[in-house]
């Protein structure tokens, strides 16, 4: 079998008296769609900011292609390979799409001179790829609709080497024609075969169209998962919602 | 495909769109205007050879400090303190170089008066900026506290070291010192050496042009030299600054850092944009061109005042609005505030040549175009970001 891009092993996190994450074990495989789904306050964002760095976890050890890894900020987790997007896309509205494309990461000649028709080129190509001709990428992001950002956002991370993409929530607060183009997009980039995508949602049709693998949280802990074969859509529905059958919930409104 | 006709929506722009579109657009209209104005309404006055002289002189003043303002502006950051830290510079500079150098080290040479001065404002600036970033506090409210402490400190020091707030009667310096010169000196003299060749060939054709433009006549002393001999030094600096300014924020990386720190800055740190250490860089600009104002004043008229520079930051911002800097921090151009500082430094001179107008109607109009100018802005900010 293959060997998985990042391990998770009995992560465990807590802020104080306050359990966040309760033992996670999470296997996320190159070529793959990993859906994690739960609902608010589940746990999901505190995973992914442990996996990207932000959070330092209490127990547990997360592997990178078998090794043993600690990241201990955001530049430790994004140099090892994690690309995180997140929901408000470190974007800036003002500047144009290529200046964005490389905030930080410029590619700089002499005098620290910013080699601008290169990184427009790379900026137009990269977006390509995965979907996006973008014919002018001198033009200001807060033109571009929200698909076309999250696409942005995306082609950044993994121009700059992620080979675990996480995205967060990538279809909410969008249109549905957008959140279509946004599938496609996570379907372009795990057809590439050498990245793997953490998809997070709370939306159960967009996991089931695009996620191979699933993992359930619920409360900091993991409640259900496997590969998408494996679950059924009615034990699907029951895990989103925590566990609990909707015929009981059903009930439990009926009784109001 | 979706994505690609959803780009397609997105109009193809033509030059003239494009154009009007630029952020100097404004500050560049307002400019011809007002220069058309003052041609028309001076008689000419204001432009010939003297009347260039005198409003260079103080378009490069307020250029000089506007581009800091800027800068910063741009990063998302206000520094009410460059009025007071001229000042500051100016005394610094004056006292040491009428009572020699500070812990009795011996007499002060130009070019040692303005290292240590400059010395301390960069450190100055460096603190500003820390206490910002580190505080988290409005840029605001800490170089209005700036404002106040460097002006009392400049009148203080003044007081307790000069026993008067003012210094005057230095030596001429320039003579001397090649560094005062570049300073306090006079450059581009062979612009009025063209200049005025060009006037004394319609005299030597006997064409005989009294409007004073050409002709030697209105600008000949007594003993028959001509005594309008080029530039104050200041126009280079506001030349060299200003080139430099362009040169960082549109073609280097140092300028995509200030662009995106003063757009969001938590997206530019999430990018490894070091946000902290742009904005105290920045506050360090905004305070060698305070300094750069003071050292051209000291070394050209020889003299210090405790005064000097008061409301200077405020002419700097608004000259910096004008220009077409964002409040809100993030888009900004060069060009456009030193078209700022032209347009503003026009109209506060205009008194002197047009005698019939009451100089305070420059605050009038500097009001009136410094509010146009926020809704100009705002309405450009609206079209770039599609209406967010």
């Amino acid at each position: 079998m293959v060997q998985p891009y990042l391990k998770v092993e009995g992560l465990v996190k807590r802020f104080g008296p306050f359990t966040a994450l309760g033992g996670v074990d999470l296997e996320v495989y190159p070529g793959e769609v990993h859906a994690l789904l739960g609902d608010n306050g589940a746990g999901k964002s505190t995973l992914i900011k442990t996996l990207a760095g932000v959070h330092q976890p209490t127990e547990g050890q997360l592997y990178m292609e078998g090794t043993p890894v600690n990241f201990r900020s955001p530049r430790d987790a994004s140099a090892a390979g994690i690309g995180t997007v997140y929901q408000d896309l470190a974007l800036n509205q003002l500047m144009s799409v290529t200046r964005n494309f490389f905030m930080g990461r410029e590619l700089k000649g002499p005098l620290g001179t910013l080699r601008m028709d290169e990184m427009n080129q790379i900026a137009h190509d990269e977006m390509l790829k995965i979907g996006i001709d973008f014919s002018d990428p001198t033009q200001a992001v807060g033109t571009m609709s929200g698909g076309q950002r999250q696409t942005l956002a995306i082609a950044r991370a993994i121009y700059f080497g992620a080979k675990v993409l996480i995205l967060d929530e990538p279809t909410s607060a969008l249109g549905q024609v957008q959140q279509m183009g946004v599938l496609k997009t996570v379907k372009r980039v795990r057809a590439r075969g050498d990245i793997a995508i953490i998809f997070i949602t709370h939306n159960e049709i967009h996991s089931r169209l695009v996620g191979d693998r699933f993992t359930f949280l619920a409360l900091g802990k993991v409640i259900g998962s496997g590969v998408a074969a494996d679950i059924s859509d009615k034990e699907m529905r029951r895990l989103m919602s925590g566990g609990a059958e909707l015929g009981d919930l059903k009930q439990e409104l009926a009784e109001i | 495909m979706a994505d690609l006709s959803e780009s397609d929506r997105l109009q193809q722009e033509t030059w003239f769109q494009r154009t009007i579109r630029r952020p100097e657009i404004g500050a560049f209209v307002v400019m011809i205007v007002i220069i058309f104005a003052l041609l028309i309404m001076s008689n000419g006055k204001a432009f010939n050879a003297l009347g260039l002289k005198n409003n260079i002189k103080i378009i490069s003043q307020f250029g000089i400090i506007a581009m800091g303002a800027a800068l910063l502006m741009i990063a998302g950051e206000f520094d009410l303190s460059i009025g007071s830290m001229i000042g500051f510079a100016g005394m610094s500079m004056a006292l040491m170089l009428k009572w020699g150098l500070p812990f009795g080290l011996g007499e002060a040479t130009p070019f040692l008066a303005f290292i240590i001065t400059l010395a301390m404002t960069l450190t100055l600036g460096w603190f500003i900026g820390t206490v910002v970033v580190r505080s988290g506090l409005s840029s605001f409210i800490v170089t209005l506290a700036f404002l106040f402490f460097l002006r009392g400190a400049t009148e203080v020091g003044f007081r307790l070291i000069n026993k008067s707030t003012q210094v005057s009667g230095l030596q001429d310096f320039k003579q001397e010192s090649w560094f005062a010169d570049l300073l306090g000196g006079k450059v581009f003299g062979w612009f009025y050496d063209i200049w005025f060749a060009i006037g004394q060939f319609f005299v030597d054709q006997g064409i005989d042009r009294t409007d004073q433009w050409f002709t030697l006549g209105g600008n000949l002393n007594r003993r028959g030299t001509q005594w309008v001999d080029g530039f104050d030094a200041r126009f280079l600096w506001f030349l060299v600054i200003s080139a430099v300014a362009y040169f960082v924020l549109s073609r280097t990386q140092l300028g995509n850092w200030i662009y995106a720190t003063g757009d969001n800055k938590d997206a530019a740190r999430a990018n490894g944009v070091p946000v902290n250490r742009v904005k105290i860089g920045l506050f360090m600009f905004t305070a060698f061109c305070a300094t750069m104002f003071a050292a051209c004043q000291v070394f050209d008229t020889n003299t210090a005042d405790a005064a000097k520079g008061n409301l200077m930051e405020l002419f700097a911002i608004a000259i910096a609005v004008v220009g077409g800097t964002l409040m809100t921090g993030g888009f900004g151009s060069v060009v456009g505030v030193a078209f700022g500082a032209v347009t503003v430094g026009l109209v506060s001179n205009a008194v002197f040549f047009i005698p019939t107008i009451d100089g305070a109607w420059f605050r009038v109009f500097v009001g009136a175009i410094l509010l146009a100018a926020v809704f100009a802005n705002e309405r450009i900010r609206k079209r770039i970001t599609g209406g967010i």
